[in-house]
């Protein structure tokens, strides 16, 4: 599928209109389901992601998730001092363009099911639920490209929905590189959050961090790049997940003014006789 | 083909140096050369920190304090390196002296020793059962820890093991007392009570969590008997701290029958305690004391489904607002329905909206 | 299900202290590999690869098929690896585990979706006939740092593996024998490599390469990045773990570069080398009347 990159040098423009350091719109809710422990619905442009969390709980018969422990290395622990995140994917088939269905033992949804509850492992204090499970279930509604970063973001949600105690919120977006692999030259710009049309064609990946630091939780890229884009690259998808986690953090807040208003929640203590510097 | 291989450069200065440019700028046309981007990797290590004075409402990652005057309680943490309490939680604060802790806005049921929970047996082992009362683990309930038939304090048997069936199945409903809490977090609950034991001839009703959130609070009364209206008799309600609620119809224990002639002597109540304590059959209940139950139950939905707190007086009230309003509607007394508007209604009414 | 056995917390402890102090329990640097040890078959397309205790053999071979419809111009080409029970009693057949799924993803992403060999080259009638080259990687010993071991050995093996020339006179495809002609190598276009790092305390702040199976049990995250000498990055993966600062990631993707150079010019070399004992005196040498007898 060609795609006009050329263009881009005269305007500045992307295809969908952006410049290169703007996101897309980014819709989040959160508390979607109300018999779940956690849920959270997420849009990045027109990708689309449902997430559903319950527990902690007693782990219950395995169902073909995939397991992550913060480790994210030899094998996850089973019956060890932690709670364990297991996380489903299931893709939609009408969720992209051409309709294509996936089946459970898909590879590359069992990879990012692996990066996902790695990622969530990072953040989460799992310390605090020995012998429990988390369970992590995602729907992708629709994609247009960044869905690993969208799915990553949506768990989050659901996370702080359920009220599961994490480090902070681990916020994912991609960013990409103006020309393709081949032509080395040193103009290239760096763009931030790819749609399905701009993934297809440039080189591009995905980073998640920590809350707002520089600490990288998840990156991965696959397509070709010149090393030395990589720089310009993470820098700007660094800072792309600095901007994502405000809107996750203005989506929780918001849902928390609305409780307190409404009375659901008692409003915190005094605190200002506390001397906040 | 040319290659220019960069080397691992020292970052900080370098790209500081490479950006005049605020990240959230809209890029300038004319000074595309940069391949660093535009965007300056070395931040401060800036941290919101809490400005405690609008919302009240912290999220996870936020320092609520660098004082070291104050200790971390529940929902917070200290990062390594620094001594800033951060929450881990989107939730309020709370603040007991010294000791900060963070409420969550929703979370599971944790239990603490003393709480009177309504739960449901998930699985029988050879001597206690594991009772799903909402939390992050199955509590237990050991077979030591129930009233045996046949005398309150009776040692248990081998007898007893064989027939653990008989006292509780899979799927029996029971309210309980949480007793003690192991490490981890899981719950041994037990039922030396004449409150506590086995639930019958009522319908259940899972209020989700609780924590800040609506659903059922910690207070004085979890149980009581109300006289439900229309003729139907009297009403139990058992409010699970852990949100689960149980309605049922009320039966007059032996004790409250004494005083009438029917039962003789102490031996025979005690037998009558065991004839009825683990049985499954439902007595017999009037039309009109399952249409209040309805009823009951339809207040209680509705309480949550608005966002209000569970609890005596509020049900209380809600039930007869409720009544009130299935007087003045069409159908009568028979109108149960308590969801959509006339939800909304009944939460109106009751918050003086 | 078998399980792995875990290290014990003082053998953690014992570990992690000495990382700290910089030291490897096999004495070796943070960024030293263990010696690389790359054998080829008497066949074409076999390589045996040791990295330490670390064993994989990867196996190339060809077949002539019919091309997938939806791309009737390319060649197939697929990579199988195979985790069995011979290399840890945790690895079980026909079922997959985690290790195995990012393993092949690794392989697949690093070797075919950045265009290594040049599937096109594999078409032989568009549509009809094509190559389908398949290369199955067998671990025959897991000792840590099975994804650099497996890439380098599936490099090795398409780079030295030879399919059947053939012919197209008139519409009548002929495949050659080797009697018939030699054999020909693959259309190769680059030589990606994965190096994989390893991260550890609490922080991540150490970083290793070539950790071995103790050190990836205690490992907190892991950062797999595939490159060709060229400096161009196929993929990177570090999926999830604990969070790096992402300036020691751009470090460690600066090293990642000298390490693929390095196993460039090692695999280079030995292919050379191969190439000389296979053809001893040239061409010079067969046509001579003389023989060994």
């Amino acid at each position: 599928m060609p795609l006009d990159t050329s263009t881009y040098n005269l305007a500045l423009l992307r295809v969908d209109g952006r410049r290169w350091n703007e996101l897309r719109r980014i819709n989040a809710q959160i508390r979607t389901q109300a018999a779940a422990d956690g849920s959270s619905y997420l849009e990045m442009g027109h990708t689309k992601v449902m997430c559903v969390v319950t527990g902690p709980s007693e782990p219950g018969p395995r169902r073909g998730g995939v397991v992550g422990s913060a480790g994210g290395a030899g094998g996850g622990g089973g019956q060890s001092k932690d709670a364990e995140v297991v996380v489903n994917i299931v893709i939609a088939g009408f969720s992209s363009v051409d309709r294509k269905r996936r089946g459970r033992g898909d590879k590359r949804t069992l990879e990012m099911q692996s990066t996902v509850a790695n990622a969530l492992a990072a953040s989460l204090h799992i310390h605090l639920f020995p012998h429990s499970q988390i369970n992590v279930s995602l729907h992708v509604l629709s994609q247009d490209g960044s869905l690993l970063a969208a799915l990553i973001n949506a768990a989050t949600l659901a996370c702080v929905d359920a009220g599961i105690p994490m480090t902070d919120y681990v916020a994912a977006c991609t960013a990409g590189s103006t020309s393709t692999y081949a032509a080395n030259d040193e103009s290239a710009d760096p763009l931030l959050d790819m749609n399905h049309q701009e993934e297809q064609e440039l080189p591009g990946l995905t980073v998640a961090t920590m809350g707002d630091s520089d600490r990288v939780v998840a990156l991965v890229c696959e397509s070709r790049v010149q090393i030395s884009r990589l720089e310009g690259m993470l820098v700007v998808g660094v800072d792309g997940c600095k901007q994502v986690r405000e809107i996750l953090d203005r989506v929780v807040r918001e849902k928390g003014r609305r409780m307190i208003d409404e009375g659901t929640v008692e409003k915190g203590t005094g605190l200002n006789d506390m001397d906040v510097d | 083909m040319p290659i220019t291989i960069h080397q691992p450069k020292p970052p900080r200065p370098l790209l500081s140096d490479l950006d005049p440019y605020n990240p959230l700028n809209v890029h300038d046309s004319d000074s595309d050369s940069s391949t660093g981007g535009g965007v300056d990797l070395s931040l401060p290590p800036k941290k919101p920190t809490s400005s405690l004075s609008h919302s009240g409402i912290v999220t996870p990652g936020e320092v609520i304090t660098s004082d070291s005057q104050w200790m971390r309680g529940h929902g917070t943490y200290i990062p390594a390196s620094t001594s800033d309490i951060t929450s881990s939680l989107a939730g309020t604060i709370t603040r007991t002296n010294k000791l900060i802790s963070v409420r969550p806005l929703r979370a599971r049921y944790t239990p603490e020793v003393g709480d009177l929970v309504v739960g449901r047996i998930v699985e029988v082992q050879a001597k206690r059962w594991r009772v799903d009362v909402g939390s992050t683990q199955l509590a237990a309930l050991p077979l030591s820890a129930i009233n045996l038939p046949g005398g309150i304090l009776r040692k248990r048997t081998e007898t007893d093991e064989l027939q653990i069936r008989t006292f509780f199945a899979e799927g029996d409903l029971l309210v309980a007392e949480v007793q003690q809490l192991f490490q981890d977090g899981g719950a041994v609950l037990h039922t030396r009570s004449l409150k506590y034991g086995k639930l019958r001839n009522g319908v259940f009703v899972a209020v989700s969590g609780m924590g800040g959130g609506a659903g059922v609070v910690r207070s004085r009364r979890q149980v009581w008997t109300m006289d439900a209206a229309n003729g139907a008799g009297q009403v139990d309600v058992i409010l699970g701290v852990n949100g689960y609620v149980w309605i049922s119809k009320h039966v007059e224990t032996p004790a409250e029958v004494e005083g009438k002639p029917a039962p003789a002597g102490i031996t025979n109540m005690e037998e009558n305690v065991s004839a009825t304590m683990y049985s499954s059959q439902n007595d017999r209940i009037e039309t009109e004391t399952m249409r209040e139950i309805a009823r009951l139950r339809g207040v209680i939905t509705a309480l949550v489904e608005n966002g209000l707190r569970v609890d005596e007086e509020m049900v209380v009230r809600g039930y007869h607002e409720a009544v009130e309003m299935a007087m003045l509607s069409g159908e009568g007394q028979d109108d149960v329905y308590l969801g959509g508007e006339r939800g909304e209604q009944l939460a109106a009414a009751l918050t003086g909206k | 299900m078998p399980r792995e056995v875990e290290p014990s917390l003082n053998e953690k402890q014992f570990v992690l202290q000495a990382l700290q102090e910089n030291l490897r329990l096999d004495g070796r640097e943070i960024d030293q590999y263990r010696p690389l040890e790359l054998t080829f078959g008497d066949q074409y397309g076999v390589a045996d690869v040791t990295l330490g205790k670390t064993r994989v053999l990867a196996k190339a071979s060809a077949e002539v098929t019919v091309p997938y419809t939806d791309r009737p111009l390319d060649g197939i080409f697929t990579i199988a690896t195979e985790l069995s029970p011979m290399t840890s009693p945790a690895f079980e057949l026909n079922r997959p585990t985690e290790t195995e799924v990012l393993l092949s993803r690794l392989l697949e992403k690093t070797v075919r979706r950045s265009n290594a060999l040049d599937t096109e080259s594999l078409c032989l009638i568009a549509g009809q006939k094509c190559w389908s080259v398949r290369v199955d990687v067998h671990v025959l010993s897991h000792d840590g740092n099975l994804i650099d071991a497996a890439c380098f050995a599936v490099v090795a093996a398409l780079r030295h593996f030879r399919k059947p020339d053939t012919s197209m006179e008139g519409g009548v495809l002929t495949v050659y024998t080797p009697a018939e002609r030699e054999p020909v190598p693959l259309s190769w276009l680059h030589s990606p490599f994965c190096i994989t790092w390893s991260f550890f305390g609490d922080q991540g702040e150490i970083a290793l390469l070539d950790a071995t199976w103790v050190e990836e049990q205690i490992r907190v995250a892991s950062c797999t990045i595939s490159l060709n000498r060229h400096g161009e990055i196929c993929q990177i993966a570090k999926l999830g773990g604990t969070p790096v600062d992402a300036v020691a990631l751009l470090q460690c993707s600066g090293v990642a570069l000298t390490k693929a150079k390095e196993f460039s010019t090692y695999l280079d070399g030995k292919l050379a080398e191969d190439t000389k004992k296979r053809n001893k005196g040239g061409l010079l040498a067969e046509l001579s009347a003389e023989n060994d007898r």
